[in-house]
């Protein structure tokens, strides 16, 4: 539940926004990050749902990777 | 592994540290790093052991027999995280061992990833009661919270098994002898709560604390800032994932853990009573509280044995004690497919990341 997963916002709709993570997309929280400017093609850490902070495109795109280890390991 | 990984253990090698016993206390850490396989990667003396960083394993038994029992007996339907729904508790053979047993044989219990989707579930069923048991640490809480503020239906009821982070380590710290010489604070729990909150350690144990993202070049950089700390005698919080982590972390956040909840001394299964270390619901949201709607299905009895399953190691292997091939039962009977404790069952337990990773058995 701690690892969170990094995903990048396509739309938003008040605190909603739709994010999307290598094809995924999944509707996200924004309420945790009302005191941020937050715009489309934002990065942002997701848990459980709701984003906990923005991060850099840089930040994001290491830790797809990792997760992708961690998912062929996962199923391997 | 990346350059920037290699470049950390060149620098770590070069400092040709002392032996160090190094904890983490999230499951995401010694997932990444076993992963990785940083263990065997580093110099020899240097140990890397997983502490109480697995929130479905400290989730109290009994407060997992209450909601068995609430979803066998009452008129709910039941929703959790898909972890807890394998953990079992202490029954007789004839009694239903856990969350997905009493699913089997008939009770309304879902498997959720998502605060969300206990929201969408109570939306969709007016007439029904939705209970939303919830374990976890700041990182689900404080979701759950907002979610609280943002506003529920009266129909969703919340049963909060919910746990702070810094207190199990305050424990081990003030039991007798300490079993690490420093720390690797989670990621994700100081994004929420800020680096700060583990000045502590620093302060009044003198132990390094590195804060550390979940990439193998963030851990390696978190293990070289504490060798480094400890070489220099110069001690401090270090953040070595500053790209999601602020001194004061994500304060909104902070202001509805506080409006939501209070804060309690709470069981930790198979450890006991850590004095204000748990969530509960704030007075005002007593209409959401399952705790005060449905009688207490779990007895004094159970309230006070609470343990893990009998010859499971998990507390020991939570409190750092013991790796988890330690157990006796590690590999034989229990395995991620047919789990006797809830350390193989959770993906944040140490023995379910250690068995897939098989650190030991060398596979
Ligand atoms: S190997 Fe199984 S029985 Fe032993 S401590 Fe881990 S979960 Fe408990």
């Amino acid at each position: 539940m701690c690892l969170g997963i990094p995903m990048q916002i396509v739309a938003i709709n008040g605190y909603n926004a739709r994010c999307q993570a290598k094809g995924v997309e999944r509707e996200v929280s924004l309420f945790m990050l009302q005191d941020e400017s937050v715009a489309v093609g934002d990065f942002v850490m997701i848990h459980v749902g709701y984003a906990i902070n923005k991060m850099s495109e840089a930040e994001a795109r290491s830790s797809w990777e990792l997760f992708d280890e961690l998912l062929a390991s996962h199923h391997a | 592994m990346a350059d920037s990984a290699k470049i950390w253990l060149n620098r770590i090698n070069a400092l040709q540290p002392q032996p160090l016993r190094i904890l983490n206390v999230c499951g995401g850490h010694e997932r990444s790093l076993s992963q990785a396989g940083l263990r065997s990667l580093l110099p020899e003396g240097v140990e890397l052991i997983p502490g109480p960083g697995c929130p479905v394993c400290v989730c109290p038994e009994e407060d997992i027999y209450h909601a068995i029992q609430l979803a066998l007996h009452e008129k709910v339907t039941l929703v959790a995280f898909g972890d807890m729904l394998r953990v079992p508790v202490n029954v007789g053979k004839q009694g239903v061992r856990s969350l997905a047993q009493a699913r089997a044989q008939g009770a309304d219990i879902r498997p959720i990833a998502t605060p969300q989707q206990a929201l969408a579930l109570a939306r969709d069923n007016p007439g029904r009661q939705i209970i939303f048991f919830v374990a976890g640490f700041e990182t689900t809480l404080a979701p759950v919270a907002a979610m609280v503020a943002e506003g529920i239906p009266d129909n969703l009821l919340l049963l909060i098994s919910g746990r702070l982070t810094w207190p199990a380590v305050a424990l081990l710290l003030h039991s007798g002898e300490i079993g690490f010489d420093a720390l690797i604070a989670p990621g994700h729990v100081a994004t929420v709560m800020g680096a700060n909150e583990w000045q502590f350690v620093v302060n009044d144990h003198q132990i390094p604390v590195a804060v550390a993202g979940f990439s193998p070049e963030s851990l390696l950089a978190g293990f070289w800032s504490v060798m480094r700390q400890r070489q220099e005698r110069r001690l401090f919080v270090d953040n070595c994932y500053s790209e999601l982590v602020t001194p004061q972390g994500n304060v909104r956040a902070q202001q509805w853990l506080q409006q939501v909840f209070t804060i309690i001394a709470a069981n930790w299964r198979g450890i006991g009573t850590i004095a204000d270390s748990g969530y509960a619901l704030q007075p005002r949201y007593i209409a959401h509280d399952a705790r005060q709607h449905y009688p207490d299905y779990a007895n004094d009895a159970r309230h006070r044995a609470g343990e893990m399953p009998p010859g499971c190691g998990c507390a020991a292997v939570i409190l750092g004690r013991q790796y988890p091939h330690q157990c006796q039962l590690y590999g034989n009977p229990c395995t991620p497919r047919s789990p006797v404790g809830p350390c193989m069952v959770s993906d944040e337990g140490a023995c379910h990341i250690w068995w897939e990773h098989s650190p030991v058995n060398g596979v």
